[in-house]
């Protein structure tokens, strides 16, 4: 397995958020500089960029390409592997690092890519915009990443402290986060469905060209002897009675 | 046939649409004639052969007979129908990517951004799911009737310079031996000394390619245990199946400022 296959992939939380074909990705943020053309002459070669740096742009956005230009070399991420990914979106979590050490909140963004999730309002920075001679310039407030592995924990519901968790299976066979301290349930938050089109699948508006969901599921196949192009022929009254010579397969 | 998009979806930064069809949903359907798209499909190779003819003789019709169509192109765009019509449950789906790529040229020429690219996809997307799921009941069929699949069969050959490939076999009237034609356009030359001397070359090229892969995977799990002490190893060996962990514990490149391993 190529290594750049595993550090280049988009991460499965992404796809989730994005609820946007796989496909699509691929063809959103490749970047193809030169492609033989097509024919049977010519052996199926391209030049495109490999390696992606991941930050806090989705790889569909301009922003991604931007980060990505042509050109552009960036210092490789060590990006340390999880065997099971315990952090979702609506999870409250206790920040472990930096001036807001001891502080709760609430996580608004993850990225897999680089281990990294969001917490609203907390680990901020300020940066000054737009300073020059005449305009002192103004001060913006945004939230940094943090790191899952050590600058984050996820809070226990039942005491609001900070807790490590294991993965565990329940009676039902479903596996859930179980904080190790007290042994009780952690919840994934509904806000972990959340995608870019929806909040839950529950509250998504149909569209005028969207089947609906009563239709997609009725069960209206009826199991017949015969195959498609028969049905087809059935149905719009072809017949065919002529017997095929032999003929040799090479 | 509509070619273009809903008058009020144009210019619109935005159109939502659902998701593709699954193949679970497909299954369960006798035939998805009458579905409409939404839920909706999408995807990949786009194949300009599929809809520019009908796209490009509706222009014309249109340019010159002021907005009216044609006789010639309304019997141009029912054969294409006709054509498409056999394959029914996809016809649904093929109006509307042709409507998708006829809107996405006409944006690319009037300098307009195409709004949910992603809807291509999502078509082809559902295509190729009504593809896989109308070949498994063939297949079925086929099965239980002859024993056999029914795709079209495929055998490994030996290739002009002795490299192994799929070759796609094809229905012939007469016999191989019969058909010199043939014979002489799968003529194979890997018995011969420069075929030898090519594949013993093609085949380093390979090891060698394979052992820098694995190098280079070594030392990057190298670099990851020296950055982090408390690295998980159940993850890097899973992550990473081809490193021996064992073995490069203890290596100097391993060991990194925060700790003294002797």
């Amino acid at each position: 397995m190529r290594l750049s296959s595993v550090l280049c992939k988009v991460a499965d939380l992404t796809k989730q958020y994005s609820n946007l074909p796989e496909s699509y990705i691929k063809r959103a943020m490749e970047q193809v500089y030169w492609r033989t053309p097509k024919g049977r002459q010519y052996l199926k070669r391209e030049v495109k960029r490999k390696k992606y740096y991941f930050g806090i742009h989705r790889p569909w956005t301009t922003e991604f390409q931007m980060e990505n230009e042509r050109g552009t070399m960036r210092k490789k991420v060590f990006v340390e592997p999880i065997c099971d990914w315990s952090f979702f979106k609506g999870d409250r979590v206790e920040v472990l690092v930096g001036q807001d050490k001891g502080k709760q909140g609430i996580i608004c963004q993850v990225f897999q890519e680089r281990n990294w999730v969001i917490v609203e309002g907390l680990n901020c920075e300020l940066k000054l915009i737009g300073k020059n001679k005449d305009f002192p310039g103004i001060y913006i407030k945004s939230e940094k990443p943090l790191l899952v592995t050590n600058e984050v924990a996820l809070v226990d519901p039942s005491d609001l402290k900070s807790s490590p968790i294991e993965w565990r299976y329940t009676e039902a066979g479903q596996k859930v986060r179980v904080s190790v301290r007290t042994g009780r349930i952690i919840p994934i938050p509904r806000a972990a469905e959340e995608t870019y089109d929806y909040k839950t699948k529950a509250s998504y508006i149909e569209s005028e060209k969207d089947t609906k969901a009563s239709e997609v599921t009725a069960i209206t196949f009826e199991p017949a002897l015969k195959t498609f192009e028969m049905d087809i022929m059935e149905q719009m009254g072809i017949k065919e009675d002529r017997v095929p010579g032999k003929t040799y397969w090479y | 046939m509509e070619f273009f998009d809903d008058k009020k979806n144009w210019g619109q930064s935005e159109v939502k649409v659902g998701r593709s069809w699954k193949p679970d949903e497909l299954r369960i359907k006798k035939r998805a004639l009458n579905y409409k798209v939404g839920g909706l499909v999408t995807c990949g190779n786009l194949k300009l052969r599929d809809r520019f003819p009908v796209l490009l003789y509706y222009k014309f019709a249109v340019k010159q007979f002021d907005f009216t169509i044609s006789t010639e192109a309304i019997s141009v765009i029912l054969l294409v129908t006709l054509l498409f019509m056999f394959m029914f449950v996809r016809f649904v789906l093929l109006k509307e990517r042709n409507m998708l790529l006829t809107m996405e040229h006409e944006c690319k020429e009037q300098a307009e951004l195409f709004p949910n690219p992603e809807r291509i996809d999502k078509v082809e997307e559902s295509m190729n799911n009504l593809e896989t799921v109308v070949r498994e009941r063939n297949e079925a069929y086929f099965k239980l009737e002859t024993g056999q699949t029914g795709e079209r069969p495929v055998c490994m050959r030996k290739g002009a310079v002795g490299l192994m490939y799929k070759h796609r076999m094809a229905e012939h009237t007469i016999p191989r031996s019969m058909n010199k034609k043939w014979q002489q356009n799968y003529k194979s030359y890997g018995h011969t000394r420069d075929a030898r001397q090519f594949l013993k070359l093609y085949r380093e090229k390979l090891f060698l390619e394979k052992r820098r892969a694995r190098n280079r995977e070594r030392n990057h799990v190298m670099g990851l245990m020296k950055r982090f002490p408390n690295l998980d190893l159940e993850a890097v060996k899973q992550q990473f199946p081809s490193v021996d962990i064992e073995k490069i514990r203890y290596h100097k490149k391993t060991r990194g400022h925060h700790e003294n391993i002797c």
